[in-house]
């Protein structure tokens, strides 16, 4: 019977999408529709739930909005130092990592990435207790006697932006190297081996075979890494609330300000967020020109 | 092309998951353990399902160890008459009850709330004006409102009509450890009665004999500095609550004073809620400033040495201003009843019988937590009487109680948490050298103004 409605190739298309319907379904239901309702909310205007047609206003208040330039400076800030250090520390860790006479590799590459498994609320707070006041660090350095007096880490712009970073790194790293891994192993043993005949050195061998096999995977990771740094909300929220005077305020920190701290401005922060999705999806465009040259 | 695809996909799913995350930042800003709350009834799944079938049950979000046992003792009062009703407290963070309460509220979901829940003063007038449908209205409900205070009343009033049952006190209260500023030569009546300027004298002696700061305070949110400007009877709002802080002198007189501890170490800025409270139990600060509810933090120290080394006293007053006391408001929070209750009176008449009743109830509570009502009818207890040993020896509750008259009221407005924030960023900023404080308090204007227009 059913043979007599559908020719081979439709039941085909057919299972292919029913197989990926439950996907669609959930991603429509949980990511488009949202979407779209939150392009819908940042057109309104109003305080908690009495809200009005605003239109673009929302938008241009966006561009006077001083505390808001100063949170897309700090992410940026956070962008530009953080993610090219860490995916060359990732880097250097996978090919180091991927040496075949290196001993107990398995031991290095779970120590490296054991700090992805750790929760982003538990490291956050864990990295403030060692910076804060009292806490470890300023203890450890002014016993070794390379401080005089202890240290507001956190509660000075220049320390506390650098701290975040440094928390930052410490997660990711390990992450963005599994990715390399995986990458380099998909090399041909025997690029190297040729390279190694030829007299190319460590070095000239990473710049002209490591790196460039990679680049898919480099993209990929370059692609996520400022991505999350966009959406960066967790370490600002638990490592400096987003102090000393905002200079440590992301975007979605902002957002989540705007919308539940003060009198609730759901539209506004619709608004905002929908300034990180463009940025985002331009970021990310400029990226894939850029780095995919297949 | 395939690549792409995935990489897209893939960053979705990161996009998706650093989202994700962001969810339980709010679990994370505890300020007490709930340590010693043992019992069957509490539940850390808050925003589980609060309602119940039965209508015998009544589900109460509040915060703190301290408030959760208040409650508890309540339930336990009621119990007596009422064995078949349970009383179910789960602990909530304040920042939790309000993200939830506006959460639900936006999304209709009002059957989500409690039956109860605790909502702090600060934020109290803000969310009935913004939710009012979260609210049941208690005006005739039975509830005798005049035998709460009432400036604590009028704050979960809204067009003559009441929406809330008043619980503990805000009054301001200044507490020093005795044993260090006897170190230093001084003793608590030195502390008694003075100025911020007599303060900032002995403070300096103190930190220079003993090494430690006279007071420590959350960074970035000058709590202190908003007790000294109601001390002073200094509003930062005009009468119609829009923000007011260009041109008032208050204002700068007691950011000058706030930035004068800072600068010369008697004001240590502690990153966090946990940092301040470690340095009160830590024994690394003299002393502290703060709603009588910080008594309880006071007395949860490990360090057994420090009791009995307490002593209570009220706050500096801000020098020769006009209208400057010794007396401030801070914190202090009131119950609410859902608008979606299971049992409406039921609830009503819990609080009949207990928060709104029961003297007994607030001299148990007062006794063994350390909680001051602001019932007056409790005012004249016994209790109050009772010497605290932790505190020296004296009738501490007593003293707290009679500083209450005397705070100054202000203008208060909805806008408080974007007035803080902005206060905070100001002082930072004058302090980091960033700004002139003119201009910081220019730009804090600007900041509000901004955050509250649409």
């Amino acid at each position: 019977m059913m043979k007599s409605k559908f020719t081979g190739v439709q039941r085909r298309n057919l299972t292919g999408w029913l197989f990926l319907l439950p996907a669609t379904i959930l991603i429509f239901a949980m990511s488009f529709y949202p979407m779209v309702q939150a392009l819908l909310l940042s057109f309104q205007t109003g305080v908690g739930n009495n809200l009005q047609w605003g239109g673009l206003s929302n938008y241009k208040r966006l561009l006077e909005d001083t505390v808001f330039t100063t949170s897309i400076k700090n992410n940026f800030f956070y962008l530009i130092i953080q993610v090219p250090v860490m995916l060359v520390l990732a880097l250097i860790l996978a090919s180091l990592l991927n040496k075949k006479d290196l001993k107990c590799k398995g031991l290095f590459r779970t120590a490296i990435f054991l700090p992805c498994c750790t929760a982003l609320v538990s490291y956050s707070i864990i990295f403030k207790t060692l910076f804060s006041y009292d806490g470890y660090v300023n203890t450890v350095l002014l016993n070794l006697g390379l401080i005089d007096s202890r240290i507001n880490w956190l509660g000075q712009t220049g320390t506390a932006k650098i701290i975040i970073i440094i928390a930052l790194i410490w997660r990711w790293t390990g992450y963005n190297m599994v990715f390399y891994l995986a990458g380099l192993q998909n090399i041909d043993d025997s690029l190297y081996e040729a390279a190694r005949i030829d007299g190319a050195g460590p070095i000239k061998t990473f710049f002209s075979i490591t790196v460039p096999l990679l680049r898919p995977t480099i993209l990929l990771t370059t692609i996520m890494s400022i991505n999350g740094t966009l959406q960066l909300f967790d370490e600002s929220v638990n490592l400096t609330n987003g102090g000393p005077a905002n200079s440590t305020l992301t975007m979605s920190h902002y957002i989540f300000k705007t919308s539940f701290e003060y009198n609730s401005q759901f539209g506004y922060a619709a608004a905002m967020s929908y300034v990180i999705f463009i940025l985002v999806a331009i970021l990310s465009f400029i990226q894939m020109k850029v780095g995919d040259k297949r | 092309m395939k690549k792409k695809l995935i990489s897209v996909l893939l960053a979705a799913a990161m996009a998706v998951s650093v989202t994700a995350c962001g969810g339980d930042a709010n679990g994370t800003t505890a300020t007490e353990p709930a340590g010693e709350t043992a019992g069957s009834t509490e539940s850390a799944d808050a925003a589980g399902d609060a309602g119940s079938a039965d209508g015998q049950t009544l589900t109460v979000w509040c915060w703190d160890a301290f408030n959760m046992d208040a409650m508890k003792e309540a339930a336990r009062i009621y119990q007596q008459d009422h064995p078949d009703v349970t009383i179910d407290v789960q602990e909530t963070l304040s920042a939790d009850i309000q993200t939830l309460v506006q959460t639900y509220a936006m999304s209709g979901e009002l059957d989500a709330l409690p039956d109860i829940f605790l909502m702090d003063d600060q934020v109290f007038a803000k969310y009935l004006q913004n939710y009012p449908e979260v609210f049941a209205d208690l005006t005739d409900s039975g509830i005798n409102f005049g035998d709460f205070a009432p400036s604590k009343v009028a704050n979960s009033v809204a067009d003559g009509k009441n929406y809330g049952i008043p619980y503990d006190s805000n009054t301001v209260i200044a507490c020093y450890r005795t044993d260090y500023l006897e170190q230093a030569g001084y003793t608590i009546e030195d502390m008694t009665d003075i100025t911020w300027d007599e303060f900032i004298t002995i403070g300096e002696d103190v930190k220079e004999k003993t090494g430690m700061p006279m007071l420590t305070n959350v960074q970035g949110e000058p709590d202190l500095l908003n007790m000294i400007l109601q001390s002073a009877g200094i509003s930062v709002f005009d009468e119609e609550g829009k923000i007011s802080l260009v041109g008032n002198d208050g204002l700068k007189e007691a950011m000058n004073v706030y930035m004068e501890l800072v600068e010369k170490g008697l004001l240590q800025e502690q990153t966090d809620w946990s940092g301040y409270q470690g340095s009160i139990n830590n024994g690394t600060v003299v002393g502290t400033i703060n709603g009588s509810w910080i008594c309880s933090t006071i007395m949860s120290t490990d360090q057994g040495e420090q009791a009995g080394n307490w002593a209570v006293t009220n706050m500096p007053k801000l020098n020769d201003y006009a209208g400057a006391t010794n007396y401030s408001a801070q914190g202090g929070s009131t119950w609410a009843i859902s608008s979606t209750c299971s049992n409406y009176d039921l609830a009503v008449d819990f609080f009949n019988t207990t928060w709104a009743g029961s003297t007994e109830f607030y001299d148990n509570i007062l006794v063994g937590l350390g909680a001051i009502g602001t019932y007056l009818p409790a005012a004249d207890s016994e209790a109050y009487n009772e010497a605290s040993d932790y505190f020296g020896g004296e009738a501490i509750y007593a003293k707290i109680v009679s500083y209450g008259s005397n705070i100054p009221t202000i203008n208060k407005g909805i806008y408080w948490t974007e007035e803080k924030n902005a206060l905070g960023v100001a002082l930072s900023n004058v302090l980091s050298g960033a700004a002139d404080l003119d201009a910081a308090i220019e730009e804090a204007q600007s900041t509000v103004e901004f955050t509250v227009g649409q």
